[in-house]
């Protein structure tokens, strides 16, 4: 039997690969998602510990709060998506993974520094909504559920046709009368807010928040929920993002070897797997299977 | 109180290694037109190489504890043979999370995931053998040479001349190598057009493999200079340093090499400006850099503008 | 034929030119494209024809000059609005959505008429669905304009280069132009093919009332199907008139047609 918590930090894992899977399938490789999950951790972190009528003081930290923090930490990370957007994602490949890295790093540095988030320790003794793991567990699915939906629907709509179209050939999309700026721009502010959901439940689960939680090696991690679990189909960043977070902690028994054989995983994994886990042609054989696509793809 | 002349050297110095590591991106990146994110952990084996090669002792908590090379090398021969040493560790990265890769025409992508992937083995494997704790390279490792030298009225650290030196030693041998050389040139033109370069006979694997070796040295050495001058604190202590090392590449200007020195300088000095009070902010410098460049700039300082064919 | 046009051009060019570093790659060339004709863009390799298409379709901005669009300038062109303003174009070295199925690419095209409230679209409402079956058949129409109907569901990047520029058409008139800019549509075709694409061109101009600004090096193929031409030499437009005239215009026989009568 899986251990309810681990199951939370794999969901968790699959929210942020759909966060960077979104740009990514318009093919704007944004690394920009441990940044604004450090935004929406810290919201969360603040509020909860330094606004005494949310009650935090309470046995169990009330689910409206909660609600309020998501609110407020996605309304933050989309203003900054917004500002910064516009300029950001005329840079192009490389350029563009360089430019969110830098953010996130800038990001972490001021967490470090900043006279409110408490230092290198960061802020500790967040309040608990839930008083158990299944109950983070529950609120964790419901989230990838509503976000997984969301990409699923995105995709079969204009919007995800103008993503692809981007994906191939933004210049021709351009020509097609596609506001290519307009739609990049989309991806990323719904990126970020789910960046930033996720880090609140994340500061909530472990009760703890400080600047580590978004640094570089998280940015490369998160790209790897992707790659490994497939860039064409929204359901590829999920198995992907559950996957990896588990391999780390399922291999906890191996002790010091875990992290080395963790980094071979990722070493091998696109040689034979360079598509990812899942296909378009492994959705294709499903489809036949499942009648309700079917339906969906020939209206 | 530092004076300026003294800011300017622990500028200078510290931007020269910025620029020699920052290369060493730009090499692999002009011939494989990916970002080798292993390069941080190179660095970092290069500075163990060093503090074991200068007859340095493992620590007490990893798998070789206590551990120590029956030798003990001056510093000038410790650090090429250190850098050599990584030079050889590179090319291992090469065969495990590129070569595969590049037999089946995988999308660029999957580069930076499988480079990555070959780092955190790196780190973890120094972490497993040498434990987590931080080394620092004996005081007396220049040997004879004073700890400081007084330069027109000022105190200046040796350390930091001796980086200042070998940096620019180096690059100039870099230069010389590249520009003189049948091998420099060879690379060069793989990295201008590798179609035509392989027409003309040249064996763009041996480039490939050629251009890993030559990133591997510059960040071993690197990696084995500033473990002398603030010393190594930990197995991790690479991944900072090399991502501060990218910026300073994509800065300069993708695949120039005038523009990584310029732009490693200009960083190096930029930090060392930073007042005492607000040292803490001093990683975000060169990220902050980076990010206004390559807003007003995207191409970097010196690099040349991308031009789509219509 | 139409010296003095009674109506106001559909697109004008203004002594539009081009400068990339030392080379003028457009010279001050002026020009009109009459409502419904079918003008022609000709001359040899570098002289400046795609270049032109790129300052039409607000991918380039030019050095010099303007370009008005039924009479209005064309403010702060971008290769999106002026798709918006009634421009579609094709590309010399075709640039399809090569990952997508064909019908998709036809898809991406009808972009603008695809536009639907957010809540149906996300919900999937049945006026959502009704809409997008619809498009579909409307891309399918298109499809089978251009003889592609049986393709639809192939990706793009496996037709074969006939079919891959007729696709690209296709792709472009899903846009609902008024203008249709078609880069080199022959190029590569054998010449079965290119009395086929003779055919298609006249058969969309009709269908759909259009105009087409077309560069083509194959001048046989020009002087049959052009109502106008312009002939580019060196950025500089050297020849403007019927094929008849441009046939006997001596500056050309002397720069493109080397001589020959």
């Amino acid at each position: 039997m899986i251990d309810p918590t681990l199951l939370v930090q794999m969901v968790l894992g699959a929210l942020l690969g759909l966060s960077v899977y979104l740009p990514l399938s318009g093919g704007q490789l944004s690394l920009a998602t441990p940044g604004f999950y450090a935004i929406g951790g810290y919201m969360a972190a603040l509020l909860s510990t330094g606004w005494p009528a949310l009650g935090g003081a309470a046995p169990l930290y009330p689910l409206p709060s909660l609600l309020l923090e998501l609110g407020l930490a996605g309304a933050l990370a989309a203003a900054v998506a917004l500002a910064i957007g516009g300029p950001v994602l005329k840079l192009r490949g490389i350029y563009l993974a360089i430019a969110t890295i830098s953010l996130v790093e800038i990001l972490r540095v001021l967490n470090l520094n900043l006279p409110f988030t408490g230092g290198a320790v960061g802020i500790f003794a967040i309040p608990q909504p839930f008083s158990d793991p299944a109950g983070y567990l529950g609120a964790a699915l419901l989230l990838l559920l509503l976000v997984g939906l969301l990409c699923q629907r995105l995709e079969g709509m204009r919007f995800g046709r103008a993503q692809a179209a981007i994906r191939d050939d933004e210049l021709a999309a351009s020509c097609m009368g596609i506001d290519t700026a307009r739609v990049k721009l989309t991806a990323f502010v719904i990126s970020a807010v789910i960046a930033a959901l996720t880090g609140v439940l994340s500061a909530h689960f472990l009760n703890t928040w400080n600047a580590r939680q978004g640094s570089f090696d998280a940015s490369i991690t998160t790209l790897a929920f992707v790659v490994f679990g497939g860039s064409r189909s929204w359901l590829g960043p999920i198995a992907g993002g559950l996957a990896l977070t588990a391999v780390p902690e399922l291999l906890r028994p191996i002790g010091d070897l875990r992290l080395i054989v963790y980094g071979l995983v990722i070493v091998v994994g696109p040689v034979f797997f360079p598509q990812g886990l899942i296909t378009p042609e492994l959705l294709k054989g499903l489809a036949r299977w499942w009648p309700w696509r079917q339906r969906e793809a020939a209206p | 109180m530092d004076t300026l002349l003294q800011i300017l050297f622990n500028g200078l110095s510290v931007g020269a290694v910025y620029a020699l590591f920052a290369l060493g991106y730009t090499l692999v990146f002009s011939v494989l037109g990916v970002i080798n994110f292993a390069q941080g952990a190179v660095f970092t084996l290069g500075a163990y190489f060093t503090y074991l090669l200068i007859g340095g002792a493992v620590g007490a908590n990893g798998l070789l504890a206590g551990l120590a090379l029956p030798f003990a090398l001056p510093f000038w021969l410790a650090l090429p043979l250190a850098g050599l040493a990584a030079a050889l560790v590179s090319l291992l990265v090469e065969a495990v999370a590129f070569r595969p890769l590049r037999r089946r025409r995988a999308e660029p992508l999957l580069y930076l995931i499988t480079s990555l992937g070959a780092g955190v083995i790196l780190v973890n494997l120094i972490q497993l053998l040498m434990g987590a704790e931080g080394y620092s390279l004996p005081a007396d490792s220049l040997g004879a040479l004073p700890v400081a030298l007084n330069l027109g009225g000022a105190q200046v650290r040796t350390v930091q001349l001796v980086l200042l030196g070998v940096s620019a030693l180096v690059l100039i041998g870099l230069t010389l190598w590249l520009e003189g050389s049948r091998g420099g040139k060879a690379l060069q033109a793989v990295s201008e057009d590798a179609t035509t370069a392989r027409l003309l006979g040249i064996d763009s694997d041996g480039m490939i493999l050629l251009s890993f070796a030559v990133s591997g040295f510059l960040a071993g050495i690197s990696g084995g200079l500033v473990g002398l001058s603030i010393s190594i604190t930990g197995p991790y202590f690479g991944i900072g340093f090399g991502l501060k090392a990218l910026g300073v590449l994509v800065l300069g200007g993708l695949g120039s090499v005038p523009g990584a020195v310029l732009a490693g300088l200009i960083i190096g000095l930029a930090e060392a400006l930073v007042p005492s009070e607000l040292s803490g902010y001093k990683d975000a410098v060169a990220f902050a850099f980076l990010f206004a460049v390559l807003l007003l700039r995207p191409q970097g300082l010196l690099g040349r503008p991308q031009v789509t064919k219509v | 034929m139409q010296q003095r046009p009674p109506a106001e051009p559909l697109l004008a060019i203004e002594a539009v030119s081009c400068r990339f570093g030392g080379l003028l790659a457009l010279d001050a060339v002026s020009l009109q494209v009459q409502e419904g004709e079918i003008f022609g863009l000709i001359g040899p390799n570098g002289a400046g024809k795609t270049t032109l298409f790129n300052v039409i379709s607000g991918l380039t901005p030019p050095s010099g000059g303007r370009v008005l669009w039924r009479g209005t300038p064309m403010s702060r062109p971008s290769p999106e609005r002026v798709n918006r303003l009634g421009i579609a174009r094709t590309f010399q070295n075709l640039r399809l959505f090569d990952s997508l199925p064909v019908i998709e690419n036809v898809l991406v095209g009808l972009h603008h008429a695809a536009r639907q409230p957010l809540a149906g679209a996300l919900l999937a409402s049945p006026a959502f669905r009704r809409r997008q079956a619809v498009l579909r058949s409307q891309a399918i129409e298109l499809l089978a304009l251009v003889d592609l109907a049986e393709l639809a569901d192939q990706t793009a990047a496996s037709l074969s280069y006939g079919d891959r520029r007729r696709l690209e058409i296709a792709r472009a008139l899903a846009t609902a132009p008024a203008l249709l800019l078609l880069d080199e549509p022959a190029a590569g075709m054998n010449p079965v093919e290119k009395d086929d694409l003779c055919a298609l061109i006249d058969r969309i101009r009709a269908h759909f009332a259009l105009t087409v600004l077309i560069i083509e090096h194959h001048v046989p193929l020009m002087m049959r199907l052009c109502d106008r031409l312009a002939v580019l030499n060196f950025g500089e437009r050297i020849a403007l008139g019927t094929p008849e005239q441009v046939r006997h215009d001596p500056a050309v026989i002397e720069a493109y047609l080397g001589g020959q009568p």
